[in-house]
Formats: structure tokens, sequence, C-alpha cells
């Protein structure tokens, strides 16, 4: 059952209304969200259980529709982390899928603050230049973008993933569309201040981002650890393998292993499952505030 | 686009509009102009350079590509319009454009809805809530692999566990993924299904845009949920339902591609055949990659006349008459 | 799906021209758009790139090794693969390195060739292997083997890997196909040996009375694939079908063999006895284990398939059965070794196939046979090494000596279609067997489709 407190709106924000008639109203909503939200949610969640399960199951019956293993076992994710080097696929992903992250964030969101709030010629030429580039289809993209890689030097590195994942016109789109948002006055102030444009972007621009930049980390981050025909054609240095190639890797022609594809894809999800978690307060809960008070 | 309640809405909705005024003068303005321009260029370079390289050039050569005769093996003969030609009078690419259709004109509602529909529900505190968005975005961090497999095994003839809870109450499943009359329908539910926590997410990180004080002042007002909704969440929601709308009709047009291949291979019959996957096919079984490229060529076409139309329509996205 | 007749549409016109003048044109292009852009001295510093000089080793693209994993079964194939490369590279002045390419990304292998960097060593299927030979990017072989050598692989398997009497790719293996049974579902239902299918009818009526006792059913391929009509054609050569018949001039489709070999997947459909999609996503051994399925087409290699996972589950194998009239047939696949003829060192590449596979020597053989038998259970390519394998007690097993003395000799290779006839045999299938097309039309049809393609189609022989 919800309690008091947590139903109850932060103080800060709470409105001025009679509380006693307030708080049994919220009280109503809440437990009605709650039920509506628990139903969708346990309907949503319920064929990840078969996974998770599934993963404990021995290779014997782990294609069988029951849906719990007659003799759980943890052999699986013993067998996934001792016998292939899957901490060195995590430790691969992770260092691509944060650095994509983390760089993709900082550059989208200066072009897109240069999209939204600045004026230049050609703005619009450029933006819709940008944004075409979403277009792309990847099976037709993959062999030129192979060639221009290969023609880089870049093959078989870090360099050769990370790189052509940076560049997306998602984020800008995505930042630029947010952007455009923001109240005019809290720049105008900057600019009598007499501040640089970078300040502008430093100070006001990216302290509003938190909730919108929260969400796209997560979104960044899970596109490139999940990622997978990229790596695939990228990469055949063994060192250089990610989560997702390894996960394949136990679906061997005629001798699928499902029972380690399913305890690796379970492990492969709790990262970005946590960042979600993490991030997903932040999202909802950084305010923010129209400037106006 | 009129929020009649709600003033401060009015003046968010219209960035640019103080602007105005600029105009006028003119002494230091074109210095701060000139400022202004090459900030602007040097805060797109790094994404300009990048862009170029790693999408742009790629893209230009795959749509050079479709002009060529393309055998897999690096031989590359020039034959002007052929693949296109070729395209108009093929069957299988016609049928799974059809196909592909109907996909958009479910999808993309069925995402948009679904996603504000939840984003709606969950940004509201109540306990768990934080639980609830977290289980309901878990669908997406799944590879399409295992998605594949879960719903094979949910979905198997007779013996998967909605034969069998149908059976319960009577009535008997078909099967979902080997009639073609039903594997189109259930690959759309499937990619609703772990699709709505994404969107979800977008909607989220949009309503958190709009300042709570325009909520506070319709709440003071006494406005009830839906006048709420439609005066200032969906007014202010508009930048982020363009965005939406956008990427979902890409995505869904030339993405899914991986739960395609794995799940139903096309089939049967050809009925989950989608352009993107006809794509596929040509370019990495048939070793087409020249037709493959015409083809992806006219769905970049296609999109962009539809981008350009919505863009048109909201004024560039932004919904207001900025300058 | 009508199509006019002569055009075959959606569908690549035959393969062109052998040499092309402008066949680099594209990558050159390609070369200068991302040349004017590669700040050289920057970027190039930042990764090793694969183009190499001819001192490098060659690059031998596999799904064995190195092994992704220690599995034990995972393992010994690895090892093999290991062994034959460390025996060549001490012997030899080009090296040769494995790189791991799972066969689930056939993107990679497409790809790579795509940009003109295709590896030098790789598997390959017959199921695809005509676009290889048509694009001439296979190595020729026999100057790397001794007649004798070539006469040692039985003749129509290898047929698919030759034009005339060259050889461009050599068999590792041999995967005979054949029905499997699970012999507690058929107590169960009341059945015994002397029940077992040895007709179409019987099949179909043993099959009901699985089904009908409440047992699985008879699980055929449904997924529209290349194996999907690699396990089919035996049912059409029964009957005498023929994709492709004299000397590769028409189709020989519209026939009673191919209508009869739709029919009877259409009904074991219509039936209710064959599932629509196979159950535990494709998997035998969880379906005869768990009750899912009673009868099962499928090939050699589910032998070890039980043993790995469940090694006391009671199952028997028995020969397709025939139609009315018909003669036995079975298809024979398996996984090739083939080097590429753009690679580069071409012949050493090749004379590495020829050695570990092709070599005529004791330790030759015993390669061959030990793969076969040791670290996979297949039928051995090679007459010298099926003999090897058979003294060493590699087919002393039920199973093993059934698919070598009886299933085996009735079977032909993988046919190598090129795409279109491929697409046009698996819509037929599709139709009938999970979309209520018509037998008869639906063999016309395709026949229909791949006459117009065999008119303009100029490349390796199909018949």
């Amino acid at each position: 059952m919800p309690s008091d407190t947590a139903a109850l709106p932060r103080p800060a924000t709470r409105p001025p209304v009679a509380p006693g008639r307030r708080t049994s109203w919220r009280r109503r909503k809440s437990s009605t969200l709650f039920v509506v939200v628990g139903v969708i949610t346990i309907l949503t969640v319920f064929p990840l259980v078969w996974m998770v399960t599934s993963s404990f199951k021995g290779p014997d019956e782990v294609l069988s529709t029951d849906l719990l293993p007659s003799a759980p076992t943890v052999d699986n994710f013993e067998y996934v982390f001792s016998a292939a080097p899957f901490g060195r696929y995590l430790f691969n992903s992770f260092v691509v899928s944060a650095t994509v992250t983390v760089v993709a964030l900082f550059f989208h969101s200066m072009a897109a603050y240069a999209l939204a709030r600045l004026r230049f010629p050609g703005r619009d030429a450029i933006f819709l230049g940008i944004f075409s580039t979403l277009l792309v289809t990847a099976p037709v993209v993959l062999v030129p973008l192979f060639l221009v890689v290969h023609r880089l030097g870049l093959l078989n590195s870090y360099a050769g993933l990370i790189l052509p994942a940076i560049f997306s016109a998602y984020g800008i789109f995505l930042l630029r569309q947010f952007y455009l948002a923001i109240p005019a006055e809290l720049e105008e102030a900057a600019v009598l201040d007499g501040c640089g444009y970078w300040r502008i972007y430093w100070s006001i621009i990216l302290p509003l981002s938190k909730s919108i930049f929260a969400a796209l980390a997560v979104l960044f981050f899970l596109a490139n650890w999940n990622a997978f025909l990229w790596p695939l054609v990228a990469t055949t240095d063994s060192d250089l393998q990610v989560v997702q190639l390894g996960i394949a890797s136990f679906q061997e022609q005629n001798t699928a292993d499902w029972q380690y594809v399913l305890a690796a894809a379970t492990v492969a999800a709790v990262p970005t499952l946590l960042a979600f978690a993490i991030f997903q307060r932040r999202i909802v809960e950084s305010i923010k505030t129209s400037g106006l008070k | 686009m009129s929020t009649p309640t709600t003033s401060p809405a009015e003046v968010a909705a219209r960035p640019g509009a103080h602007r105005a005024g600029d105009e006028a003068r003119t002494d230091g303005a074109s210095a701060r102009a000139r400022r202004e321009r090459r900030a602007a260029y040097l805060f797109m370079a790094p994404n300009l350079i990048g862009l170029t390289v790693f999408v742009a050039i790629p893209m230009l050569l795959s749509i050079v590509l479709a002009f060529f005769r393309v055998d897999g093996f690096g031989g590359y003969d020039f034959v002007g319009f052929a693949n296109f030609e070729r395209m108009f009078s093929d069957p299988y690419f016609l049928s799974s454009l059809g196909r592909t259709l109907l996909y958009l004109v479910v999808l993309v509602p069925g995402l948009f809805v679904s996603g504000l529909g939840l984003a709606l529900l969950v940004r509201h505190k109540f306990p768990l809530v934080g639980f609830f968005r977290t289980a309901l975005f878990a669908p997406n961090v799944v590879s399409l692999v295992v998605v594949a497999l879960i719903w094979q095994f949910l979905l198997t003839d007779d013996v998967g566990f909605i034969a069998r809870l149908l059976d319960r109450v009577g009535l008997t499943a078909p099967s979902w993924l080997g009639d073609p009359a039903f594997a189109l329908p259930t690959v759309m539910v499937i990619t609703i299904w772990f699709s709505m926590g994404y969107y979800m997410l977008i909607f989220l990180a949009g309503l958190q845009d709009i300042p709570r004080e325009y909520y506070e002042v319709a709440s003071i007002d006494g406005a009830g949920p839906w006048t709420t909704f439609r005066n200032i969440t969906w007014p202010l929601l508009k930048p982020t339902s363009f965005f939406i709308l956008l990427t979902s009709t890409i995505a869904v047009m030339t993405g899914g591609l991986d739960l395609l291949v794995i799940l139903t291979g096309g089939g049967p019959a050809n009925s989950t055949t989608l352009v993107i996957y006809y794509v596929y096919q040509q370019a990495f079984v048939y070793g087409e990659f020249g037709y493959a490229a015409a083809i992806s060529s006219f769905l970049v076409l296609i999109l962009l006349a539809w981008s350009a139309l919505l863009f048109a329509l909201t004024k560039g996205g932004r919904f207001t008459h900025a300058q | 799906m009508p199509s006019p007749p002569g055009h075959l549409p959606g569908l690549p016109p035959g393969p062109t021209s052998v040499e092309r003048p402008s066949r680099r044109r594209f990558l050159g292009l390609s070369a200068a758009l991302t040349g004017a852009v590669a700040l050289p001295g920057l970027l190039s510093a930042c990764g090793g790139s694969r183009t190499a000089s001819a001192s490098d080793p060659l690059q031998f693209w596999n799904f064995y090794a190195p092994a992704p994993n220690e599995d034990p079964v995972v393992m010994a194939r690895a090892a093999w693969m290991q062994d034959t490369v460390d025996r060549w590279n001490a012997e030899n002045e080009q090296q040769i390195e494995l790189v791991y390419a799972p066969v689930l990304g056939s993107e990679k292998l497409a790809t790579a060739f795509s940009a003109g960097e295709g590896p030098d060593i790789f598997l390959i299927s017959p199921g695809d292997i005509a676009r290889y030979l048509n694009g001439n990017v296979l190595a020729e072989l026999t100057p790397y083997m001794t007649q004798e050598a070539v006469d040692d692989f039985f003749a129509d398997n290898m047929a698919t890997r030759m034009i005339g009497d060259k050889v461009y790719a050599l068999p590792m293996e041999i995967e005979p196909l054949a029905l499997y049974y699970s012999r507690p579902a058929f107590e169960q239902a009341g059945l015994s040996e002397g029940d077992l299918p040895a007709t179409w009818d019987d099949l179909i009526a043993v099959s009901d009375r699985l089904v009908a006792a409440g047992q699985g059913g008879l699980v055929f391929p449904t997924a529209q694939d290349y194996y999907q009509n690699f396990v089919w054609y035996p049912w059409m050569w029964q009957g005498g079908g023929e994709v492709v018949t004299d000397g590769g001039r028409r189709s020989g489709f519209d026939s009673d063999g191919a209508v009869g070999a739709l029919r009877l997947w259409k009904e074991t459909v219509d039936l209710g006895l064959t599932p629509r999609v196979p159950p535990a996503s494709n998997d035998i051994v969880t379906s005869f284990s768990e009750g899912y399925a009673s009868i099962w087409q499928s090939g050699i290699w589910s032998i070890q398939d039980f043993e790995r996972k469940a090694p006391d589950f009671d199952y028997g194998v028995i020969p397709l059965p025939v139609p009315d009239g018909g003669e036995s047939a079975t298809v024979l696949g398996g996984w090739a070794f083939a080097a590429n003829a753009m690679g580069r060192n071409p012949d050493e590449a090749a004379r590495f196939c020829a050695w570990a596979l092709g070599s005529m020597d004791d330790d030759g053989i015993a390669r061959v046979a030990n793969w076969c038998i040791d670290a996979k259970r297949d039928v051995s390519p090679r007459r010298s090494s099926l003999e090897y394998g058979s003294r060493a007690g590699g087919y002393d097993g039920e199973h093993m000596r059934l698919f070598r003395d009886e299933i085996f000799p009735t079977g032909r290779g993988e046919p190598r279609y090129p795409p279109v006839i491929y697409k046009a045999v698996s819509d037929a299938i599709q139709s009938c067997q999970l979309a209520g097309g018509d037998p008869e039309d639906q063999a016309a049809t395709a026949a229909q489709a791949i006459d117009a393609y065999l008119t303009t189609y100029e490349g390796v022989d199909l018949a």
C-alpha cells in the first residue's frame, strides 16, 4: 500500500490548497495509478521472466515450455564467465558504450545548441542536412562504411568501434527540439551580463539539459551496448569482441547452447537496466523552471 | 496552437520571439551577428566533420551504389537506372512496399500512443514508480536474439504458454508465427512490446521539459486532467511529439531488421517480408548490393518527402514563426 | 505471386561477362572520397589495417576456432582446426591464422567480399557456392591435388564444388538427412518397430496415430530459408522431380515428383501432423525429451546433439520413406574449405586447402577421418578416410552405421542454385506448406520462373 509520505509531493512544490481534501484525493489517484501501472508492468515484464528462469535451467530443458526449472542451477552463469572470456566482452562493450555516450552527449548538445539558439546563415539547411543522415538504412550503408573505416585504417581497433558510433543526427535532433523550448529570458540575462556563447552553453544550457541528458545517456548506452552488426563486421580480433558477439557465439551451427545464451543475455541486460534505474529518477525529477518566477 | 488559460506557456512556446527587436539595432548588431555566426560554426564543427566522414560519405556512396550492378565480390559495373527500373516491375518489392505501409500505419500511432500513455502514467509519484519505470523499459535492454527466442517460446504452437492459456478458456490459438495471416500482426505486437518503453522514456524527458509552474497554475485554476493535458501538456509537448513522429517513422521503415531476420526470416510465405528485410535479403543473402542500394535510396526519398512535409507544416519543428 | 513470363522480377539477371574493365571503379571512387578526408597521418596511426604485406599470415575465417568457449564438443572441433593450421604453419613459410567468424553473421563475409577484402580461406556451403563460382572468386584447387586424391572424394558429393574436372572447394564432411523418431513416443502410442514408416502413406498414418495418442507430431522445417529447400529436395527427387534438368536448359519442376513432394508437406500441415513452427525453437533434443515432437527430419549432426544434451534418450533413425513407385533418396549437406582467388596469396591458400583435406598420405587420410568421427559425427567425404574411420570404430554405433550403410548411399550432393532459383523453389514450398497454395499451380509457377531465368543464365552448370 502507498504510504502517506511517498504519496505526498515535496513540500516546496505543494500547492496552497486545503491540505486535508488534497491529501485524500492524491491518495486515491496514487493507488489507482499503482494498480493500473502495476498490471501493465506485470504483463510487460512477464515474457522476460522466462528468460531469467530459463537461464537457471540445464541444457536438456532450457527450451521446454515449463516456466520454472526442475533443478535450478547457476552452472550457466559460472560457465559464461569461466569458459568464455565474457568479462572481457563486458569490458569492451563498456569501454565503447561509455565513451560513445559521454562524447556524443557533449558533441551533440553543442551542435543542438547552435541549431536551436543561435542565428546564422544556412541554419535550416544545415539542420535538414544533418537530419537527413538519419535516413540511412543499415544493410546498405554497411559496405560503404566498411570501406571508409578500412581506408582510415581503423578496422580492428577501439577507434573503429567508437568513432562511427559517436556521430548520429538522432541526439542532435532530440536535443535541438528540447533547446527550442528553453525560455529565452534565461539566455537574455546572460547576454546582458556580457557572457560569451561558450559560457552560455556551459553554464545555462548544460545545467538545463540534465533530464534530457539522463534520458539520452540511457538510449546511447543501450544502443551501443546492444550493437551487433557493426562490431561483427569491423573486428576480427578476438580481444575486441563485444557482448552481443559473445552471446551470438553460443549459437553455433547445429548446437545452439540456449542456456548459455540466456544466462549471458541476462547478465548483459543488467548494466543498462541499472543505468536506467539510476537515471530514471533524474529524467523525471530534475525540475525545470520557466525562469519567470 | 492556443493556450487560453496559461499565459506563460505562450511565451515559452515561442522561443526566438523576443528577438524581434534585435533587427532594429544596427551598430553593434552586425559585429554581434558575426560573432554569433562564428560561434555557431565552431559549436557544430566536430559533428559536421564526424557526420560527413562516418555517415554522409557512406550514405552518398550507397546512393552511388544504386547505379551499379554489384557482384558481391568487389566487382562494380555502372548500369545507369537499371536497378530502379527493375524495382518497379518487381512484385516482391511492390508487395513488400504494401506490407510496409500497413506496418507503418499501425505501428507509428501504436508506438506514439503507448509511449505517451505510459509516460503520462509513470510521470507521477506513487509507490514503486521507479521500479515500474525500469520494468517497463526492461524489454528494450534485452538483445533481439533473445527477444525472438522468448516469443518463440511463448507463441509455440499448441504447447506454448499463450496457446495453453487460451486453451484453458476454451479458445484455440492460431499459429502466431506460422500462419501468414497472423505473422505480421504478431511481429507488430512484439515490436510495440519492446519499443514502448523506449518512447516512454523520450516522452518522460519531454514532459519534464514543461515547467512545473504551468501545472500549478492550472491546478489552482481548477482545471481537470483532460483540460490540463489539452491546454498545457499537448501544446508544450509538440517539439517532442514531432521528434517521435519522425524518428519512429524512420525506425519503423528502416529498423527492426534483427527481429525479422531471427524471428520470421520474412516468412511464412513472404508475409513478413517488409521492404527493409527485402533490402537486407538482396544485399546479404543474394549479394545484390546495387539493387539493395536502389531500393534503399527510394526509401530515403520517401522519408525525405515525408519529413519535408512535416517540417513545412511545423515551421521546422519549432511550431512558431521563428525568423 | 504471378510474374510476367520472360522476365523474372525481383531477381538479378544472369551473371554478366567475366572480365570487367570497370571492375574497381566504384572502389576507386570510394577511396578517392574517403582519401580526401582521411587526414592520413593522424588517423591511420590509430589502428591496424588488414591490408598488409604478403608475408602476413593468411586469414582463415571459420566458425570453429579459436574456440569461443570451453564446451568439450566446441573444444574438440576447435582443436582439430588448430592442429591442422599449426601443422601447416610448422611446415610452410606462408603462415595461416584462424579467425572465428560466427556463422550467424554471414553479413561479415558478404561485407568483406564486397569491399574487396574477403578472407584468404573460408568455409562455404553448397547452397551458396554458385554465386562464388560465378563471381570467379574461388581459387582452383586441382593443381595442388593428385588425381588419386580427387578420385578419393565421393564424386557425387564433390560435383557441386567442381566446374568440369576442376575442383574449387573441398568438402570436410558429408551430412546426410534422415528421419529421427522418439522411441518413448512410439511406445506410448502403442507403436512398435514394425510400424516404422517405409512409404509416405505409412508416414502420414503413423504420425496420425502419434498425434491422436497425444504425442508430438512430425517436424519438417517451416522457416523460409536455404535450409528448408535443402531438406525438401530429397522428397522431390524420390518421385523423379528435378529443379533443373536437361543439362541445365530447362526446369523439371512442373513434374509429378515436385508436385507430390509439395503435396506431402502441405498435407502434413493441413492434417495437423506437422506444426507450422517447429517446437522448442527448432531444437530436436528438447522437443523429443519434452514430448513436443515424435518424428523429425534432420541430419546426421543430431546424433552428437543427443550425445551432448540427452545421452540417455532413446531415439531411432530411419531412411526417408518413399512414395509409391518412388526411389529412396536423401540429400548430403556439409561445408567445404575454399580459397579466395583475390586474396593476398591465392596460390598458398589453395595449396593449404588441398593439403588439409586432400592429402593422400596417412596423416591426411586420418585428419579428414578424425574430423568426421571425433570432432563431429559425419560421414567422411573420402573413401580412404571413411575406411579409416570405420576401422577406428567411428561407425560402430547403431545410428552411425545406418547412416553410412543405408542412408548415405542413396544421397545426392546438395545442389548449387543461384538465388533466383532458390527463391522460386522456396516460394512454392512456402505457399503450399503454409499459405494454402495449390501444389500443381505453384509447381507450374516456379517452373515458369526458373525457365525464364535459365534462358539468360550464363554461369556454372546447374543440373
